[in-house]
């Protein structure tokens, strides 16, 4: 705070007497605080009806989980004292640490699980193959509940940590019995800070304060899992739609932290001595070329090998990240690069752009210049800079471009539509799947391909759904890594979608801010300010 | 829309003039001296038109030419403006950019100016129309201008001719209401109610008398909706609801530029100027028509 | 004057009415699903239906008018479809930043526009006169945002000056709400400060050309008494007429100032809200907006019969 207050001396030279107050915000001394841009505005609080990465981010700190993540993707006990499993692997029972409370000061019961696991289960996938095998999903006594199943589910822990949306947290019964698909009203969880409502100003910021009564585990902190210290009293989420104020805002020590500068502004960041800058999530993104597979010219494979021949990785990551290399990989693959799951198989065609040979097969594939219909949002800045090269290479290579720019509100409307392109539907659209998600068939929406009931774009083969389910009861490590080459090279021979690149972003902080980790999620806990 | 709103006051105000006036003189030279700053607005508009159509063979190269390897160069002799983050050549798109601009600061003007004409004719002229069409267009003016465009934008896809039609109706009705304000202070003269008891047809009252005296303030409206939509359309850029990204516009071009505003600023620079250059221009030719197309507004001590 | 008043508010019914329809149309035939913006990109198609039916959205338009209309005349704007908070409560958040940034901007314009008008009317022909207006026309050709910019990185970066972004409410002390308004006011101001100054100029160049000022003059009255206390005064009524438009066209400009200062107001409440397609907020704020706006207009009438006692309702 060591700006020359123009103002305040303009007012000592006399005008100050006559103009009132001149006293600064009546902050409390010693409440120490954490001022944070995150990377959008928490529009809504509801972490199983709204599956924002933003809503999870902040539920994160107000809901606490079952079990956590480490930085290696194994579940671990957060909220759970033990648990043991039966021996034919059908009877699961829990057991919650002593002394767990929600912030209405109530303890944390099996009962408030059990609700809160069966909202959850409605709308997340692995939830729905457990609700599907379930037999009965009942609390014992205050701190135990037992969940009996069909069928043995392997994977049960990494279903209750897993970090894609939606995570399975924990509420007190009364909220966790609202309609999974209506918004709850009250936000009382039992993790290390409370939301302060009162302050919730949607679209401009949201703040927390620490709950002093959190009973945090013993073990050191390692992402979701271990101990969750909160060091500083509040953490004050400010939302700002322009990264140009908001890099000024680090820069000028207005705010502590930013989730997601944007590259070209880190350069400037690195300059400032008072700012550190680190990759802020290991795991990233892989870009998304998603197709149509069900209409013209989408729906013939020779077209989608054509595009999938002509892209150039290194254009699109280029167009996201800027001009720090360290910051993009190429990405011949669907899983995450650099875990155990990442294979390339298949992959040559995006390993390097050939516009001839995309120009042959769209010849061989009888395509006779019906329009692609490309739905782009614009208000994402790494969707708009993906659909500028695609409407390039599309040009390219002969093809018909119907460019629609439009916002992501419409393209997420757009994109579940049917119907023909020319008649509101579409042909393709950009996102990006998260690294976190992709590590694993379990979050990874992108390679379904049960056609009508997958994910946008229905893309259809059997084979693939065969290997995916497959996964599921894969016993060890090296025979997932099998099923992960095959379903690699399935994907690719029918081009489900086209991964345009692996790409992570930088985040950048003060330098009086220690222990700031990266991760897939910003986490608060652990970091102190001085 | 700023600009709109100076001209929609009764005293409009004057520019000096640059030079002191001297004996009238004919031709170029003699247009010149009487109007210099209407000469100056239409010399920069004359260039800028040029620009337009020419940008081809001015040096450009595909303006949606996409280069990741070269983004963000400085100016130099590759770049002569330098590249944004796209690698794509500044200079074309600028140049280009003239197209766009241009197209929707005159299209905007002349679209507002006729419909606003006919409809302010019509109700200032006649009484039963009156009260209905100008509570609509009460109601229309009362939404910001540019929350109107924002949710026009929202209703259709983005493209130029969109972002025409948004503006266009978001200006209507202040240039209805400026006709509809004349047409009210006519109706009254003794040769319109001269006109009236000779028996001449609505129509042709308004047509014969009526319109010509509407089309000064018009002009000069007009003008200032030219020069407002420009800014308007980069304001509409700016919040991502402008013209297509593969439509160069000054705006989008700004727009995108903007986030690195603060390390690589010419990316803002070169189209900035452009546009201020442009809008000053059509304020400068606006300024020079109200004085010579009404003198009685010409003001000098 | 109170029936006059009374007459005014009443012809604010059937304008808001068309307003209200007008923007209800629009948004209902407008593309875009908020409910697919809540799933998620995790979410299957069948929950994004199901969240589609519990916000409503499946109803039919009349149905949809019918109960928004409803719940409006007993004053309750709904509920934000995101949030979950009342609209009312949305947008009372917004309030105190958006007319703060108005007043500042505003009470800024008049402070610097009407002496520079009164000063080029008064030089009328000299070189500083031809200054002030070429500045003045410059005004008007540079977007906001690149202002808004330019004054960040030098009084805020560079100088540290006044704070990059944000703002504080009045109620923390004058000063420190003065201190996040500067900037921001400036940048929005520099257009109505070009606009404010041309109007006065022009109307003080008639007023000082009337016979009553060569009279005040001749009996030797000083020149600021003469510019200040007897030509502004009757060049108020246009220049008061400038400002009340500018209130309308402050909104506007407004949305792109609070978005690069990170001023949580009313403009980029909208802007959110449409990008989302959250239609309760939409329709709530147009609504505010065009109440004010009548609301302003009335206040500019009123002003009116103060500063000319010929003028009569």
């Amino acid at each position: 705070m060591d700006r020359r207050h123009v103002l305040k001396g303009i007012g000592a030279a006399g005008v100050g007497a006559t103009v009132g107050p001149l006293a600064a915000p009546a902050i409390a001394q010693g409440v120490k605080t954490i001022k944070f841009v995150p990377q959008a505005n928490l529009a809504n609080f509801d972490p199983i009806w709204g599956t924002q990465y933003v809503v999870r981010n902040a539920s994160q700190l107000v809901w606490d989980m079952l079990y956590g993540m480490d930085s290696k993707l194994q579940p671990k006990r957060q909220m759970v004292e033990s648990e043991e499993v039966s021996s034919d692997g059908l009877v699961w029972t829990f057991k919650l640490r002593d002394g767990l409370k929600f912030h209405d000061g109530e303890p944390v019961r099996a009962k408030d699980c059990v609700a809160s696991i069966e909202r959850w289960s409605v709308r997340d996938g692995m939830g729905q193959m457990l609700r599907a095998i379930q037999k009965e999903l009942v609390a014992v006594d205050d701190r135990t509940f037992k969940w009996t199943l069909a069928k043995p589910y392997p994977k049960m822990l990494m279903a209750l940590g897993k970090i894609g949306t939606p995570i399975c947290f924990i509420m007190p019964e009364r909220i966790a019995k609202t309609d999974p698909f209506k918004q709850i009203e009250e936000y009382v969880g039992s993790g290390p800070m409370k939301f302060v409502k009162g302050d919730w100003k949607p679209g401009a910021m949201a703040a927390f304060e620490r709950n002093k009564d959190y009973v945090s585990r013993s073990e050191a902190t390692d992402w979701f899992a271990g101990a969750k210290p909160m060091f500083v009293d509040r953490v004050e989420w400010l939302i700002m739609p322009d990264p140009a104020t908001a890099a000024a805002a680090l820069q000028n020590g207005e705010v502590d932290w930013w989730e997601n500068p944007i590259s070209d502004l880190v350069p400037v960041l690195k300059r400032n001595k008072n700012i550190k800058v680190d990759i802020a999530d290991p795991l990233g993104n892989i870009g998304s070329f998603r197709l149509n597979h069900m209409h013209p010219p989408f729906d013939n494979i020779k077209v989608r090998q054509a595009v999938q021949a002509a892209i150039s990785q290194e254009d699109y990551m280029r167009a996201i990240v800027g001009s720090e290399d360290a910051l993009w990989k190429p990405c011949p693959g669907f899983f995450t690069p650099g875990s155990y799951m990442y294979s390339e198989a298949g992959g040559e065609a995006l390993k390097k752009s050939d516009i001839e040979k995309a120009k042959k097969l769209l010849k061989e594939s009888g395509y006779s210049g019906q329009p692609v219909v490309c739905v782009v949002a614009q208000d994402q800045p790494i969707t708009k800079a993906m659909g500028e090269i695609t409407a390039d290479i599309l040009k390219k290579i002969g093809m018909n471009v119907d460019f629609v720019a439009t916002d992501w509100g419409t393209v997420g409307q757009r994109r579940a539509s049917k119907n023909p392109p020319a008649q509101g539907g579409w042909s393709m659209f950009h996102t990006w799947h998260a690294g976190v998600d992709t590590a694993t068939p379990v979050g990874n929406i992108g390679i379904r391909a049960s056609g009508d009931k997958a994910w946008f774009g229905w893309p259809k083969d059997d084979q693939v759904e065969a290997d995916i389910a497959s996964w599921y009861d894969a016993k060890s490590v090296e025979e997932e890594k099998k099923i992960a080459d095959k379903i690699n090279r399935g994907c690719m021979e029918n081009v489900t979608y086209i991964p345009t690149g692996f790409f992570l972003g930088y985040q950048g902080w003060r330098s009086s801010l220690e222990g700031v980790t990266s991760g897939p999620l910003p986490w608060f806990w652990g970091v102190k300010k001085a | 829309m700023t600009d709109a709103a100076s001209a929609r006051v009764v005293a409009a105000p004057d520019l000096p003039d640059i030079l002191p006036p001297v004996k009238a003189r004919r031709g170029l030279a003699g247009f010149v001296v009487r109007h210099p700053t209407m000469a100056i607005g239409l010399a920069i508009l004359a260039v800028m038109a040029f620009v337009a159509i020419f940008a081809p063979l001015l040096g450009t190269v595909d303006p949606t030419a996409l280069a990741p390897a070269k983004r963000t160069r400085a100016p130099s002799a590759d770049f002569w403006f330098g590249s944004d983050a796209f690698g794509r050549d500044i200079y074309s798109r600028v140049l280009y950019g003239a197209r766009v601009s241009l197209l929707v600061g005159f299209a905007v003007a002349a679209l507002a100016s006729f419909a606003g004409l006919v409809i302010g004719l019509l109700s200032g002229y006649i009484r039963a129309v009156d009260g209905i069409v100008m509570r609509a267009m009460d109601g229309l003016m009362s939404i910001p201008p540019i929350l109107l465009a924002v949710a026009l934008m929202a209703l259709t896809r983005a493209s130029v001719g969109n972002v025409i039609m948004s503006i266009t109706i978001a200006e209507i009705p202040r240039v209805a209401r400026l006709v509809r304000g004349v047409v009210l202070s006519l109706r009254e003269q003794p040769y319109v109610e001269a006109a009236i008891t000779t028996g001449t047809t609505t129509p042709r009252i308004i047509l014969k008398h009526i319109l010509p005296n509407t089309i000064a303030p018009l002009t000069v409206q007009a003008t200032y909706i030219c020069g407002s939509a420009m800014i308007v359309e980069s304001i509409l850029s700016f919040i991502g609801a402008g013209t297509p990204p593969i439509t160069p516009s000054w705006g989008n071009i700004m727009a995108d530029g903007r986030a690195l505003w603060q390390v690589k600023p010419y990316i803002i620079f070169f189209p900035a100027i452009f546009l201020s250059l442009t809008v000053l221009a059509v304020n400068l030719v606006g300024d020079g028509l109200r004085d010579a197309l009404d003198p009685r507004m010409v003001k000098r001590l | 004057m109170s029936g006059y008043i009374f007459r005014r508010v009443l012809a604010m019914i059937p304008v808001m009415a068309i307003v209200a329809l007008f923007v209800f149309s629009l948004l209902y035939i407008a593309p875009g699903d908020p409910a697919a913006v809540i799933a998620g990109d995790q979410a299957s198609p069948q929950d994004v239906e199901r969240i589609r039916q519990s916000l409503g959205l499946d109803r039919p338009f009349v149905v949809r008018f019918a109960e928004w209309a409803g719940s409006v005349l007993t004053g309750n704007l709904g509920t934000s479809m995101f949030t979950g908070l009342p609209v009312t409560e949305l947008i009372k958040q917004r309030l105190e930043p958006t007319f703060s940034l108005m007043f500042v901007t505003l009470l800024l314009a008049i402070l610097v526009g009407v002496p520079i008008g009164v000063v080029s009317a008064w030089k009328a022909g000299s070189w500083i006169d031809r200054l002030l207006m070429a500045v003045g026309v410059v005004g008007f050709s540079v977007p906001v945002f690149v202002v808004g910019y330019l004054l960040a990185y030098v009084f805020a970066l560079e100088l540290d000056w006044f704070p990059v972004q944000g703002y504080t409410p009045i109620s923390n002390g004058l000063l420190p709400w003065l201190e996040n308004l500067v900037l921001p006011a400036i940048a929005l101001g520099f257009v109505y400060i070009a606009l404010i100054a041309r109007i006065t100029r022009a109307t003080m160049l008639e007023v000082l050309s009337q016979d009553y000022i060569r009279t005040a003059r001749a009996k030797g009255l000083g020149e600021r008494a003469v510019l200040f206390m007897h030509a502004l005064k009757n060049a108020a009524v246009p220049i008061v007429t400038v400002i009340g438009i500018g209130v309308a066209l402050l909104i506007g400009g407004a949305v792109v100032t609070e978005s690069v200062f990170a001023i949580p107001g009313l403009g980029r409440l909208t802007i959110d809200a449409i990008v989302r397609r959250d239609y309760p907020v939409i329709q709530g704020v147009v609504l505010m907006f065009s109440f004010l706006y009548v609301l302003v207009n009335l206040a500019v009438d009123l002003i009116y019969t103060l500063l000319d006692p010929r003028i009569r309702y």
